[in-house]
């Protein structure tokens, strides 16, 4: 039995429009004057990395931002405007991840029905997909390179304990 | 990338001159992403063909619109606070005792865009006023019929209601739809709102209490300017009250105008006799 | 002027004092909560903090209680910089004493724009 049975899957909360709309001002707000989340998908890099909130209310899950490696460190140049011969370290780049997938999450979760609460942004590997129909993806791309953007609910874990992450 | 070096030259020496704002060399890009809807909109294939247009036939409307395009990314809610405290502090008692209590106070905002500064003055007037539902009437016009249904649904984005909306206001008079906020109905019946152009004869308005007409004559030549200024004068109560954008003035363009000095930034009146 | 820029993102820190020290301010950051009353403690009154909501150690919310419940501080202006966006959240921060409240994302002119509401633009940024 898992938390989520009876709330309403995200597919009937959030549709990938209103991702998409809220994708329009972050992009240009944070990552710089004129930039923007295409949602037109491409391929998918070999290698990773993601950043996430939690979403925990009437409707529990995450908010995920996924992209390769190299892409999260241009987008961390962008988010904080370094100009060479100035360079980001790995704390940066999940530093940087971690704020767009808050602030995308936090306006998420301000469509979603009831109060809810966020959690603080984390980065590595993805946490696992709930139900099949509890998530609303939105795949696209950032300059040229692939980038997601989901929203899946949690899934059950029948030992009851938090999936390590 | 379809913009010449020419017409982002172009580009560059219009924005200036009318916002002193400078476009850096390497901002194409952000002209072609800005400018290519105007563009479009006008049936014209990209942003070079569109600097050509208006180059060879200059119109001020789409002048306006590309610097608009490129210099606010959003419209300001008490965008230059001073003409909005006037109004609150000093306009208001006055046009309160020289008017009958059945008398309807008429406020033109008349180059609204999405319509901020109508629903600014609707705010203040519905806190300052116990009956301003039935005692204001706001006309609210602009050319373009975009900009005038976007201030019919008074619907606004997360960023517009960034931009210089004091929070109490926002919690008060506005309610979340999706990603959007919209203002209250009580509001949005204080304001109606139609496509006007103001370098062009007027419909019949008015007559009008307060009228806004602000960062909208810096786009035209002394001429049109004149007749602008003559127009909304014919349209304005003889104690009436013009708001202009702060870089703008009826001195030395039309001498029918008094300048009266409202705090930190002025207003003008009719000119007895004129 | 003095700002206190209190965000567990050093991005966000970073973006936001940028902007505060074109603006002509000098800024200090604190990481949560308690370390932005810490710097209070110290004795270094900002006249502005622009604050987070969600932050580890003791979140915005709890620091606005905690400056307005400390009549030395009565002074300091209190704006929140935060992705909470519901009407609910920004009346409680409202109630709690915080003078003005940025909805992330926002632009460098939101932010100017939300100064001036303040009166805590210098002149020179005004004109």
């Amino acid at each position: 039995m898992t938390t989520a049975q009876h709330a309403q899957p995200i597919s009937l909360l959030l549709d990938p429009a209103t991702v998409q709309s809220i994708a329009d001002e972050v992009w240009p707000s944070l990552v710089g004057d004129g930039e923007a989340f295409v949602p037109v998908p491409v391929a998918p890099p070999a290698e990773v990395v993601s950043a996430w909130v939690d979403i925990v209310g009437p409707w529990t899950g995450s908010v995920v931002l996924t992209c390769s490696p190299a892409t999260a460190r241009a987008l961390t140049e962008n988010v904080l405007m370094t100009r060479p011969p100035a360079v980001v370290d790995d704390e940066d780049v999940a530093d940087a991840l971690g704020e767009l997938a808050n602030v995308l999450g936090g306006n998420i979760k301000s469509v979603l029905p009831g109060e809810s609460r966020l959690g603080l942004p984390r980065v590595g590997t993805a946490p696992p997909r709930g139900r099949l129909d509890d998530v609303c993806a939105l795949a696209g791309q950032w300059r040229g390179d692939f980038l997601t953007i989901t929203v899946q609910g949690t899934a059950p874990h029948p030992s009851g304990t938090e999936v390590p992450q | 990338m379809t913009l010449t070096a020419t017409s982002f030259d172009w580009v560059r020496q219009l924005v200036h001159r009318e916002s002193a704002i400078v476009l850096q060399p390497g901002k194409e890009y952000l002209v072609e992403a800005r400018l290519l809807p105007i563009a479009q909109q006008r049936g014209l294939s990209g942003v070079s063909e569109l600097v050509e247009s208006v180059r060879s036939r200059p119109d001020a409307a789409t002048t306006r619109r590309i610097v608009e395009a490129l210099t606010t990314n959003e419209t300001s809610w008490f965008r230059d606070g001073d003409p909005f405290t006037s109004l609150t502090g000093t306009v208001l008692p006055q046009l309160v005792a020289a008017r009958r209590p059945d008398e309807r106070l008429q406020i033109w905002s008349a180059a609204c865009s999405s319509g901020q500064e109508a629903y600014t003055v609707a705010m203040l007037l519905s806190d300052a006023l116990p009956n301003a539902a039935t005692r204001v009437q706001i006309t609210a016009t602009d050319l373009s019929r975009q900009m005038v249904e976007r201030t019919r649904a008074g619907r606004f984005s997360q960023l517009e209601v960034n931009r210089g909306l004091p929070a109490s206001m926002l919690v008060r008079h506005f309610t979340r739809a999706g990603n959007e906020w919209e203002i209250s109905p009580a509001l949005r019946r204080m304001i109606t709102a139609s496509e006007c152009n103001l370098a062009a004869p007027l419909p019949r308005m008015g007559p009008f209490d307060v009228v806004y007409l602000r960062n909208v004559l810096i786009y035209f030549d002394l001429p049109t300017k004149q007749a602008i200024l003559g127009r909304v004068r014919q349209l304005m109560r003889p104690d009436g009250w013009l708001f202009l954008g702060a870089a703008e003035t009826t001195l030395g363009v039309d001498e029918h105008w008094e300048r009266v000095v409202l705090g930190r930034g002025s207003a003008y009146r009719p000119r007895k006799g004129a | 002027m003095r700002a206190l820029v209190i965000d567990d993102s050093r991005a966000m820190r970073r973006i936001v004092g940028t902007i505060l020290t074109d603006f002509g301010y000098e800024v200090r950051e604190a990481g949560d909560g308690r370390q932005a009353l810490d710097v209070l403690e110290e004795g270094w009154t900002p006249d502005l903090c622009c604050i987070d909501w969600n932050m580890p150690v003791m979140d915005g919310l709890q620091f606005v209680f905690a400056v307005r419940a400390t009549p030395a501080y009565r002074q300091v202006t209190l704006m929140m910089v935060t992705t909470e966006s519901e009407t609910g959240q920004i009346v409680k921060a409202l109630a709690a004493g915080a003078h003005e409240y940025l909805i992330k994302p926002f632009t460098a002119d939101a932010l100017r724009d939300k100064l001036a509401l303040l009166g805590l633009l210098p002149e020179e940024v005004t004109a």
